[in-house]
């Protein structure tokens, strides 16, 4: 049997629920070796970061360049707050490491621009964290692949999370402050809602749109070329009170003619009884596609049921294992990753532009 | 009990007469055929007139209200003629035409047959009951098999375009439309309503012939319905891959809508969908189509 490199990796922060890290540990040809981070982040980023050493009895050390420079380490898996990713990914890929990195990728496209271009200058590897190896998503693009619907045309992704977050709107009472974006973040935590942890508060759309926007990436293989977005605040008081959207529908214009749609919302526990409504619809020359992102599940009911426990629970999801497969195998042969900076810088640029055409009530041009 | 006339072809006429034994305080008394030769035996023992010029002028006093299943052109020009007798109208594939007539003192019901299907009104209750909160977001898919229905893009545009706004109690403020350059039979829309409400509707008419496929979510403030032909499916094996079945929902939509005709008509009320719904549902669609031709925001304001 072939002698296979096992890649060494450093946790780069991990304030968010660790799925990406965890991820990375399990993967037979990552280790993870040593978590770090700025000495000077604030006590709860410390805590984190070494709850989570403790768990895999590896090291925490509170100065990335020392970290770097005394681990040996091939990669970095870049976990912090949203508006850090881009700074410790750059300077990870500076010291010539390959990066994974939770998304979003960044809540401003300077910082993607900036990722891109080190990445580039220092040839190394990023894999944006996607879904685009769940079991569904991967039998559509067999499905479009095969040339079953013939050519693409058009594709809408409907992504509702039916997740809390935090108190309804319109429950504050008058007088109330209004909710402090990283507390109500922080308080997240406990129950893994917390997608958009950091100081700079983030729509729905900065948060989650990644993952509709990634599908339809890799199923168009084109860029957004234009957007007209309508956005709202329809559910979450934390939302209200810091300005972001909870709800988005956003009309796109892909290129090689391809129309489509995105309608994202984080719509409350009550409104679904699985993590949420999340499908794919495509339309080709020579027929239609519909998918539920979430199949293959399984349903569990039973008595004294917790209200908020999902009942269809995902099987088969395979989605980490294969973004972690996909990353060794672009280590391995220097291919591409399913999803890599530039692509994720476009995909954030579209979304931007979604914000700004829901402020203006204009159709934007994306900067792609 | 109401003596019901219909004009129609006799395959319409053979939905209709399969609801007779559904119908309260109503019956089927006359019928006048669109195409020659149509025969309104499916209704029961009726008087059969030759044409609907010949019930207007001949038949009258054998019926006290009409309905009319005909194209856009010919039901506009029927219902006018109806209700020129002083007859409540009931006008099927109701367009612009139709909206004129609804000044006159006769009840005039245009047939917005979508508003009747038992998934639309389970949603419809569901939001008016306040189960779901302030309408969010409308979304829905539909894909057709080309000419399965209509004419034209318009027609076909229209039962959206009137659920949308039907649903959100109101006309939209802002449309913006996507058509494909590679596919004629298709259209996207994507309309903004008071209090941030957004609909995001898709329309094909280009699946292969054999089936078609509808999917309508309402998310509200409080709660979500999902009205959605994907959950409906069951399946079919005979070899090769199995094929997926659509559960029917009958002609309920039919039945609804008719008892409704007959119940404004016996309470003395104004039916539940008027000429003005129509003439909403029509002017969205200019806008629509509009914004599609012009690849502008028709209305709209700033931000939202």
């Amino acid at each position: 049997m072939a002698e296979t490199k096992t890649f060494r990796a450093g946790v780069f922060s991990v304030v968010k629920h660790c799925y990406l890290p965890r991820a990375v540990a399990a993967h037979p040809r990552f280790e993870l070796v040593v978590v770090t981070d700025d000495a000077d982040q604030p006590d709860w980023v410390h805590e984190r970061n070494q709850k989570f050493a403790d768990e895999f009895g590896i090291p925490y050390v509170r100065d990335v360049a020392k970290a770097i420079a005394e681990y040996d380490l091939d990669m970095a898996a870049v976990s912090p707050e949203a508006e850090r990713h881009c700074d410790l990914a750059v300077r990870a890929a500076d010291a010539g490491l390959h990066v994974i990195a939770d998304k979003p990728m960044s809540t401003r496209l300077s910082e993607c621009d900036r990722l891109v271009e080190a990445g580039q200058r220092n040839d190394v590897k990023f894999l944006l964290w996607n879904r685009n190896y769940l079991p569904a998503v991967v039998q559509t693009k067999e499905a479009i692949d095969s040339g079953a619907i013939g050519e693409l045309q058009a594709i809408h992704v409907d992504f509702y999370f039916s997740k809390n977050a935090g108190p309804p709107k319109g429950s504050h009472a008058e007088g109330d402050p209004p909710i402090n974006w990283l507390d109500r973040q922080m308080e997240a935590h406990a129950d893994g809602s917390d997608g958009g942890v950091g100081k700079e508060a983030m729509g729905e759309l900065e948060i989650e749109g990644i993952y509709p926007l990634g599908y339809i990436h890799m199923l168009t293989g084109q860029n957004v070329q234009r957007v007209f977005a309508r956005t709202a605040t329809h559910f979450h008081q934390a939302n209200v009170d810091n300005d972001v959207d909870d709800l988005a529908t956003v009309s796109l214009e892909l290129g090689g003619g391809v129309v489509g749609s995105l309608c994202i919302g984080r719509i409350g526990a009550a409104s679904h009884p699985d993590i949420g409504e999340i499908k794919i619809h495509v339309i080709g020359s020579e027929g239609g596609l519909v998918i539920t992102e979430a199949r293959p599940e399984v349903s569990i009911y039973y008595r004294d049921q917790p209200p908020l426990e999902f009942k269809n629970e995902r099987i088969a999801n395979e989605n980490d294992f294969l973004l972690m497969d996909d990353f060794a195998r672009a280590l391995d042969t220097g291919s591409e990753p399913i999803l890599n900076a530039k692509a994720g810088r476009d995909i954030a640029a579209t979304v931007f532009a979604a914000v700004e055409s829901g402020k203006t009530g204009q159709p934007v041009e994306v900067d792609c | 009990m109401i003596r019901l006339a219909l004009i129609s072809s006799a395959e319409t006429a053979q939905a209709y007469g399969a609801l007779s034994t559904r119908l309260r305080r109503a019956a089927w008394t006359a019928f006048a055929p669109l195409d020659s030769g149509g025969s309104g035996q499916a209704l029961g023992q009726v008087t059969e007139a030759t044409s609907a010029e010949e019930l207007f002028t001949n038949q009258a006093d054998v019926f006290d209200a009409v309905v009319i299943a005909a194209d856009q052109a010919s039901a506009g020009r029927l219902a006018k003629a109806a209700s020129s007798l002083g007859k409540p109208v009931l006008a099927g594939a109701a367009g612009s035409n139709l909206t004129a007539l609804g000044q006159a003192d006769t009840l005039l019901m245009p047939a917005h047959p979508w508003r009747f299907l038992p998934s639309i009104q389970s949603v419809k209750r569901s939001l008016d009951a306040g189960k779901l909160g302030q309408a969010g977001l409308l979304r829905i898919h539909r894909w057709l098999p080309p000419g399965a229905d209509v004419e034209s893009q318009a027609e076909r545009i229209l039962p959206d375009a009137d659920l949308a706004c039907w649903l959100f109690g109101s006309a939209p403020e802002s449309v913006w439309s996507l058509q494909s350059a590679a596919n004629p039979g298709y259209i996207q829309f994507h309309l903004g309503f008071a209090n941030d409400g957004m609909a995001m509707i898709d329309i094909a008419a280009s699946l292969p012939s054999g089936g078609d496929y509808f999917s309508l979510t309402m998310i509200g403030g409080t709660g979500a319905a999902y009205a959605d032909d994907h959950h409906n499916m069951n399946l079919l094996y005979s070899g090769g891959q199995p094929n997926a079945i659509r559960t029917s929902q009958g002609r309920a939509d039919l039945g609804g809508q008719l008892q409704e005709f007959v119940d404004a008509i016996s309470e003395q009320r104004e039916p539940s969908v008027t000429p003005t719904d129509t003439a909403t549902a029509v002017a969205v669609v200019e806008h629509i189509l509009e914004s599609a031709d012009n690849r502008q925001v028709i209305g709209g304001k700033e931000g939202n």
